[in-house]
């Protein structure tokens, strides 16, 4: 069945969401970007041109480009936004015969419904381009404080697109959805959502309240400057370089196009930049060039310098959260969450200013440029029944594995597996003729089995006897619908099966499953030092092992003097092996392995087709040297593909 | 007691009774209930691995590449130290090479050629005797990763006589 699918249409850049496998995911357009520009433009050719391109070729084609047309779309063109509009935009702003504001391009009278809908047009195509199949209906945000004439033109766009608009979602709403506020369990709760995107700024305070089982959104009051954005603050610090680089250099960057057009450029980079950095710099060889020569800009900017360029600007949103605050009757102690939208609110500057108002620390754990797009995807989801089914899909919020030889936890579902789901893997037996092993069944994430919550054991006895490695011992787990494990071995060769059923009510709470992660990461040092220990011992006791076993069958192919030094380096490892030195248990096999060369050397030379590969193994643990396997091969195919 | 004196004793040639047949359908649809789940659990499961490789594989796609900058970065270091510039064109080379191996190309249209937006950007729309919307000069080059646009030529446009341009720029 066709998606449904979510649109920001938004005043500088629009963007476009979907439910995919119960999670909202924003789709890239044919450029490969995640916002598109919502500019259009009416090419001579009769090509219309939408999003980067439009933009690219405004230069030679003002009056037939056309951008911030939200601020037109069903408004009469009285208004003063439309008479305010007109002197500011290089296209022109015409009365329709109906008394609206329409736009004229190419001497042609177009509603800014059909400019929209071109905007719209690119957006399904971007969505039917990446699900393969035609997409005909859609969720359309809208500023909050939209009348109802705007809203209906907003829909009516839809319809000129080719979609069927199933709702149209105010922004705010959309950015609470997005992070998931509905699904609080708090009950009627008071949202500030502080939106900064590129070209424009609004505040809403909005209120979710339960009615009957259902989420229900009220705007209770917006404000906002529609002529503020993060272009402004981009151009503040173009105009603070081009300041300075006269001053240093005495030449004006702002005369020379390309100059600017580069420095355009690495200033949104910079301002990017130093939302995580303290300092950046701003590094333009060859800018510009004079009599004297060539020129070349490079400036130092630090946080603190961007912060005092766009300081006022920042101050301008303060007064009108203020303002809606007082329009919805509410103090910042009444607001219960604050969220980020837009991408200018990335700016650490604004974060604070936003939590000295609202003294509270604001959401911003959702991509602030996409929020509002994710949300009417998640409405979009939720009119499509989506959301619901997911909800079925349950996951092990620990790792579920067993002890190994060294007091080793070995992982075999690893934690976030989502249930029902099955993990097998093959073990072996740590010394000769051992007819028994226990299955000691653990959860928690930590690496050593003694940090891990024990969940029972079991033996699998009758095990014939065999060396070391050469038993195969099928450990496999299964977590069932309802949450039970079942853990089963099974001896291969003979058949003989042991198992135990762990019910999901000797589980955790949510308590320990939190303590649990937190502890294995403080402990994450610790069991990373006693991991390696361990495997060092068990690489050293492996190595002595297989020297003396081949010592037994092949000694005879070496003199004495040899075979001498190889049982004293073996001894040697034998005195370290309960020591606590890593280091030193390594230094002594290594010792032991150059010294059994010589008896490898004999044996492959006399019995090359006789080689073992058992007798290489130390724990016979094999999957984890099937693994090695793999990642070595694929290494070498990326290599050949690239290459 | 009736009941049981009535019905004649079931011999295993006969028809399945309501409760067996109920039972069995039952074991059938928890069996195919379960078999669902677990497919439901495992394509959730193949969406995360999926996500985690292809996080990996983002994280050192630049590998290959930044590799074949190294020795770039090497020469104009050289360049700087000895204060001799001979060997730039060479390290410029080497550069052009490695985003060549990268997919990287250039975009320089040639004069006369049709202003394309989607792979030019207009700087400028200038008096020529070209024809209109045709490139006049490069101001600087573009560059294309595969097919898409890393950065638009930045370029000089005829100016058509009958459409006078607005000085006003979008950006």
């Amino acid at each position: 069945m066709a998606k449904i699918i979510g649109i920001d249409l938004g005043t500088t850049n629009s963007c476009v969401a979907i439910m995919e496998g119960g999670k909202p995911k924003v789709i890239e357009n044919s450029e490969g970007a995640r916002t598109t520009p919502s500019v259009v433009a009416y090419s001579d050719d009769g090509e219309i041109l939408v999003g980067a391109s439009a933009k690219r070729q405004a230069v030679t084609n003002a009056k037939s480009t056309l951008y911030a047309v939200k601020r037109l779309i069903g408004r009469r063109f009285e208004e003063k936004e439309v008479q305010k509009d007109i002197s500011l935009m290089p296209f022109r702003i015409v009365k329709a015969d109906n008394g609206d504001a329409w736009v004229e391009v190419r001497g042609k009278k177009v509603a800014p419904q059909q400019v929209s809908a071109e905007v719209l047009r690119k957006m399904k195509k971007t969505a039917e381009d990446y699900l393969g199949e035609e997409v005909t209906e859609a969720v359309i945000t809208v500023p909050a404080y939209f009348n109802d004439s705007q809203r209906q033109a907003t829909k009516d766009a839809g319809r000129i697109a080719g979609l069927d608009v199933k709702r149209i979602i105010n922004e705010p709403t959309a950015a609470a959805l997005a992070f998931g506020l509905d699904k609080q369990l708090k009950k009627d709760t008071k949202i500030a959502v502080y939106d900064l995107g590129g070209g424009t700024f609004d505040i809403s305070i909005i209120e979710m309240a339960d009615v009957e089982g259902e989420k229900q959104f009220e705007v209770l009051s917006t404000n906002g400057d529609t002529f503020l954005g993060g272009e402004d603050f981009d151009q503040r610090l173009i105009d603070h370089i081009v300041t300075e680089f006269k001053k240093e250099q005495g030449v004006d960057l702002s005369k020379d196009v390309l100059a600017l057009q580069r420095l355009k450029d690495a200033a949104e980079k910079a301002k990017i930049e130093l939302s995580s950095s303290q300092q950046t710099e701003i590094n333009l060889p060859y800018v510009t060039a004079d009599a004297s020569g060539p020129k070349h800009l490079a400036m130092k900017l630090t946080r603190a310098k961007f912060e005092s360029l766009v300081d006022d600007l920042i101050e301008k949103t303060i007064e009108p959260c203020r303002i809606a605050m007082k329009d919805a009757g509410v103090s910042t102690k009444d607001i219960h969450d604050v969220i980020l939208v837009g991408g200018q609110t990335r700016m650490p500057k604004v974060v604070d200013k936003v939590r000295e108002l609202f003294d509270r620390e604001p959401r911003k754990d959702v991509n602030p440029d996409e929020a509002v797009a994710v949300g009417a995807g998640i409405q979009a989801g939720v009119l499509k029944g989506d959301v619901k089914d997911v909800l079925l899909l349950d996951v092990t919020p620990l790792s579920l594995g067993i002890e190994t030889l060294g007091g080793v936890m070995t992982k075999l579902i690893q934690k976030n597996t989502t249930i029902p789901t099955k993990a097998q893997q093959v073990f072996s037996t740590a010394d000769d003729n051992q007819t028994a092993v226990t299955i000691h069944v653990l959860q928690g994430e930590r690496d050593m089995a003694g940090g891990n919550k024990s969940l029972g054991q079991f033996n699998l006895t009758d095990i014939p006897t065999a060396p070391r490695g050469m038993p195969q011992i099928e450990v496999t787990f299964d977590i069932d619908a309802n949450g039970i494990l079942h853990v089963s071995a099974k001896d291969k060769a003979t058949g003989k099966e042991n198992k135990i059923k762990i019910q999901a009510s000797s589980g955790l709470t949510e308590e320990e499953i939190k303590r649990m992660v937190k502890d294995a990461e403080a402990h994450a040092e610790e069991d990373r030092k006693t991991l390696e220990l361990v495997n060092a011992r068990n690489g050293a006791e492996a190595l002595v092992h297989s020297v003396r076993k081949s010592l037994k069958e092949h000694g005879d192919k070496l003199d004495a003097g040899e075979k001498e030094k190889i049982e004293t380096a073996a001894k040697e490892v034998e005195a370290v092996l309960k020591s606590e030195n890593k280091t030193e248990i390594e230094t002594k096999a290594q010792a032991l392995a150059q010294a059994a060369q010589k008896l490898g050397e004999k044996i492959y030379a006399e019995q090359q087709a006789k080689a073992q590969p058992q007798g290489e193994q130390p724990q016979g643990e094999q999957p984890k040297k099937d693994e090695n396997v793999v990642d070595a091969e694929f290494t070498e195919v990326k290599d050949k593909k690239t290459g | 007691m009736q009941e049981e004196t009535v019905q004649p004793p079931e011999s295993p040639s006969q028809p399945k009774s309501l409760e067996q047949q109920l039972a069995e359908a039952q074991a059938a649809l928890e069996q195919q209930r379960d078999a669902m789940m677990r497919a439901l659990a495992e394509a959730d499961n193949a969406r995360k691995r999926a996500q985690s490789e292809a996080q990996a594989a983002r994280k050192y796609a630049l590998e290959r590449f930044a590799e074949d900058l190294l020795p770039v970065a090497d020469a104009l270091a050289a360049a700087l130290e000895s204060k001799d510039t001979s060997g730039i064109d060479l390290t410029l080379r080497q550069l052009k090479t490695a985003l060549e191996k990268a997919h990287v190309s250039e975009i320089t249209p040639a004069p006369g050629e049709r202003f394309d937006p989607h792979r030019h950007q207009a700087m400028t729309a200038v008096e020529s005797g070209q024809e209109p919307n045709t490139v006049v000069a490069v101001m600087q080059k573009g560059y294309a990763l595969y097919d898409r646009v890393l950065r638009p030529a930045l370029v000089t446009v005829a100016k058509s006589a009958a459409d006078p341009i607005s000085d006003k720029d979008l950006n």
